[in-house]
Parts: C-alpha cells; sequence; structure tokens
C-alpha cells in the first residue's frame, strides 16, 4: 500500500487546496494519507472554516483562483477534502502545540479530526510514506 | 464505444473530473463502461495512472473537439 505524508502549515486557499488535491487523489487511488494540521494550518481544522483569501506576495491572483472556485472550474477545499475522507483512507492530524496556542479545544475542530497529535505521533504515523511534503 | 454510465466533467478542473470518474466507477457493477467527459488537459494522463494503479482497465481515449472521452472498463 503506497502512502503519501502532508504537513499543512497554511490555512490558506493556495495551500489547502493543492494539499487536500493530492491526499483525496491519493487516497481514490487507494493509498493512505496522512495529514498533520500545524501553525496557520491548524486553523483550517476549525469548524466551519473557509480560508478567506490566498498567501499575501500572490493576492494579484486571487481574484483569478476566487472566480474559478465560484464557477465550479476548481473545486472548494473542504468539497475535495471531503470526497478523500468518504475513502476512510485519509487521517487528520492537529498539532497539539499549536492548539494550546490558539486556546483552542478539540471540540473546536471539525469532527473529522482523526487525533490531537505531537510530532513524534505524527512522525511514526508518517514513517514509510512514498511521498512526504511540507505545504506553507 | 458504447458506455453503460457516462460522467461529465467537462470544464473541471484536477482533481475534479477524476474524483467524479472513482465515484462513478465505484458505484458501477463489474463489467460495466464509464464514460468520462473532460477538457482538463491532464485528464487522460491521470486516468491512465489512476486506472493502473487502482486495477480497472482503460478501454480507449478518444478525442472530439476540446473534449476527451475516457473509457473505463469496470473491474471487481
Amino acid at each position: 500500500m503506497s502512502k503519501i505524508a502532508i504537513i499543512v502549515a497554511s490555512e490558506k486557499m493556495d495551500k489547502l487546496f493543492p494539499a487536500v488535491t493530492l491526499a483525496t487523489t491519493a487516497a481514490i487511488s487507494g493509498w493512505d494519507a496522512e495529514m498533520f494540521f500545524t501553525f496557520w494550518g491548524l486553523l483550517a481544522l476549525k469548524k466551519g472554516y473557509q480560508p478567506s483569501g490566498v498567501t499575501f506576495d500572490y493576492k494579484a491572483y486571487e481574484g483569478k483562483l476566487t472566480e474559478a472556485i465560484a464557477s465550479g472550474t476548481i473545486p472548494n477545499w473542504k468539497t475535495v477534502l471531503e470526497q478523500g475522507l468518504a475513502t476512510k483512507r485519509i487521517k487528520i492530524h492537529a498539532c497539539s502545540t499549536t492548539l494550546g496556542m490558539f486556546d483552542l479545544k478539540q471540540e473546536d475542530l471539525e469532527s473529522f479530526v482523526d487525533s490531537i497529535a505531537g510530532a513524534a505521533t505524527f512522525l511514526s504515523k508518517a514513517k514509510g510514506s512514498d511521498v512526504s511534503l511540507f505545504i506553507s | 464505444m458504447n458506455a453503460d454510465i457516462t460522467v461529465d466533467a467537462k470544464f473541471k478542473s484536477c482533481p475534479g473530473p477524476l474524483i467524479a470518474l472513482a465515484e462513478a466507477v465505484g458505484k458501477a457493477q463489474p463489467g460495466q463502461v464509464v464514460k468520462l467527459l473532460a477538457t482538463d488537459p491532464a485528464a487522460p494522463s491521470d486516468v491512465k495512472e489512476w486506472a493502473a494503479g487502482v486495477g480497472h482497465k482503460l478501454l480507449a481515449t478518444e478525442k472530439s473537439g476540446n473534449v476527451y472521452e475516457i473509457y473505463i472498463g469496470v473491474v471487481g
């Protein structure tokens, strides 16, 4: 069984979309996917979260992306993630350190979060991955 | 080529066409043919790799205008 491990360290639209695209595509291809949301990426796991924009450096292109999402050419990031989660092959881990930093509790996060994890736990899940990415 | 099920994912970018195809193939019966309509230029290659990985059969890829017609044979 192939496996992908992705660390998501940004809550911006232009970072979340490629992260969930790769995780979901892996999952529907029969791979396991381990995702670790840390630092600003953790904010994306808050209940009902939708990104307000793209990374500052790429603001000039934000309109292109929001138009594509509004027209349905590019799917919403959470829809893509939910389609992957339906396979049961994606596991979502929330970083315990940043959870504490933001004064958040597990109940503040989406119900699809599988665990509150530290670095050692995520490393044990990610160990042996065929593809590993840090997206920030 | 005749298809039992047609999935229209025209004007959808990656990963939309593949997600739609995988969902339809998942619901189809072994032996059925699923046709994907896509305009994403990555679709033929993505579908080929996906089918090889999950064990379904890529039967044909045709192009009509700017629309790809990709036929998958569902393997049980």
